[in-house]
């Protein structure tokens, strides 16, 4: 019964954070927040929602279940924490070596600008 | 078989489909063929055709995107047609 | 052109819906295809009833693959070696001469030097293992869950193409060179052709794997086909592999195979 809940609520707060994450990547005026956003909540939500199944499936630890079930899901969650940090990198990396201009607001200054002249001379 | 999960995902495969064929950049074409990969091997999961499913993913949506992306980048990224 | 191509398509869209309604229902018994003709079985009802007692094997997928229908699969990743082959030889008469492989540099680990080489290629050092395991792993249990020689391939191909995108191409060409990836790809289609043989030159069908018990030491003829059909799907998973990076390295390079994406 407490893992069901516990399964629920990691769950629930999972599908939360991806809701976040779908809304900042069409709100976000930019490509840099919205991967922002994207990276950052799909990260966060996919990683809950897995611990959810996992605990779910921890249920039947009293030898009934599977418990391998349980520990692929786990290495799942850490291959996830791994990986998709560094392809929100990346794709970031990759954006700013295209040349994408962040949004700027009123009186703000381009810090990027700055960055990618030094970082052309070397 | 999950009927109306069934149709939700036969509807998204019918609207990747024509997207990838009216889109002009090659390069959002094959990614969208990616996600349409990735719709039909969660349909035939869904189905109980799980080796096929991981074929697809395997192959359909890493690999061969992996191809398209290869050979997109040595020619001209805008389809004219 | 244009217009031709649409009323083509809209044509075989209308005859082939139309054949729809005399689709038997998603997974109907009483279907022919399911409970056979008259009071004679059904092939897949034998595939399912008869596949454990035959070979051993759980997964009536591998087995219908592998052994029933091995002769097809045998020909799949002939077909899959060609297309290969042609990728390769149309890319490096078109290529040019090949640039010899530069040994990669050393990664600059200071604040300045290549940030975005570092994340990355730590990452891919943690998972690149860990991919092929798991490819060895999706090959040798293909018997017993989803799996088999094609995908455990192109996973085991998929992470020598990260390494080749992480680093770049030579790195990855190192490990896997030229001529080792053609030898490979050469060596599966020998490993499965010679299972086939070695049943023919024991005076039973090709690919007729029962008879192998004689060689194998301590099987007998059910375990044969087992074991036989694990034998057939490493063969697979070398062509594949060893072409899925044929084709990458070629692609990525135009075919001069220096320093790719």
């Amino acid at each position: 019964m407490i893992y069901d809940i516990v399964a629920v609520i990691l769950i629930a707060a999972g599908i939360v954070f991806f809701l976040g994450a779908a809304v900042g990547l069409i709100r976000f005026p930019d490509f840099y927040t919205r991967m922002h956003a994207a990276g950052k909540g799909d990260t966060l939500s996919s990683l809950l929602v897995i611990l959810g199944f996992a605990i779910h499936e921890f249920r039947h630890f009293d030898g009934s279940g599977d418990v391998i079930v349980f520990l692929k899901l786990l290495a799942i969650c850490a291959f996830i924490m791994l990986t998709s940090p560094t392809s929100t990198h990346a794709l970031m990396d990759a954006g700013y070596e295209d040349g994408i201009e962040p949004v700027i607001g009123e009186g703000g200054e381009n810090a990027l600008a700055e960055t990618r002249k030094t970082r052309k001379k070397d | 078989m999950i009927v109306p999960f069934d149709i939700i995902i036969l509807i998204f495969l019918v609207i990747t489909a024509v997207i990838s064929l009216r889109v002009r950049d090659l390069l959002s074409a094959t990614m969208i063929l990616g996600v349409y990969s990735f719709l039909i091997c969660l349909l035939w999961a869904e189905m109980g055709a799980v080796d096929v499913a991981f074929t697809e993913a395997a192959v359909g949506a890493g690999v061969s995107t992996v191809f398209m992306i290869a050979t997109i980048y040595h020619t001209r990224r805008r389809s004219s047609d | 052109m244009k217009w031709f191509g649409l009323i083509a398509t809209a044509f075989t869209g209308i005859l082939l819906l139309s054949a729809v309604g005399d689709f038997a229902r998603f997974g109907d018994p009483h279907s022919p295809a399911n409970a056979g003709v008259g009071d004679r079985p059904s092939v897949s009802q034998y595939y399912i009833t008869d596949t454990y007692a035959d070979t051993k094997v759980p997964n009536i997928v591998t087995a219908v693959l592998a052994d029933y229908r091995g002769y097809d699969t045998m020909f799949e990743t002939v077909v899959i070696f060609a297309a290969g082959i042609s990728i390769f030889a149309i890319l490096r008469s078109l290529g040019g001469p090949v640039v010899p492989v530069s040994h990669p540099q050393a990664i600059d680990t200071s604040v300045d030097g290549d940030h975005q080489r570092i994340i990355i290629g730590t990452t891919c050092r943690l998972m690149i293992p860990v991919i092929q395991l798991f490819a060895l792993y999706v090959v040798a249990h293909g018997h017993h869950s989803p799996g088999g020689g094609f995908q455990g391939g192109v996973i085991l191909g998929a992470s020598f193409i990260l390494l080749a995108l992480a680093k770049d191409l030579g790195t990855a060409l190192g490990r896997f060179s030229e001529k080792r990836y053609l030898t490979l790809g050469c060596v599966g289609i020998m490993i499965y052709a010679g299972f086939g043989l070695l049943c023919q030159a024991l005076e039973r069908n090709l690919l007729d794997y029962e008879i192998l018990h004689r060689i194998m030491p301590a099987t007998d003829a059910v375990m044969a086909r087992s074991h036989s059909m694990l034998g057939v799907e490493v063969g697979v998973a070398f062509t594949v592999t060893a072409i899925m990076f044929a084709i990458y390295s070629n692609l990525s390079s135009n075919g001069r195979l220096d320093h790719g994406l």
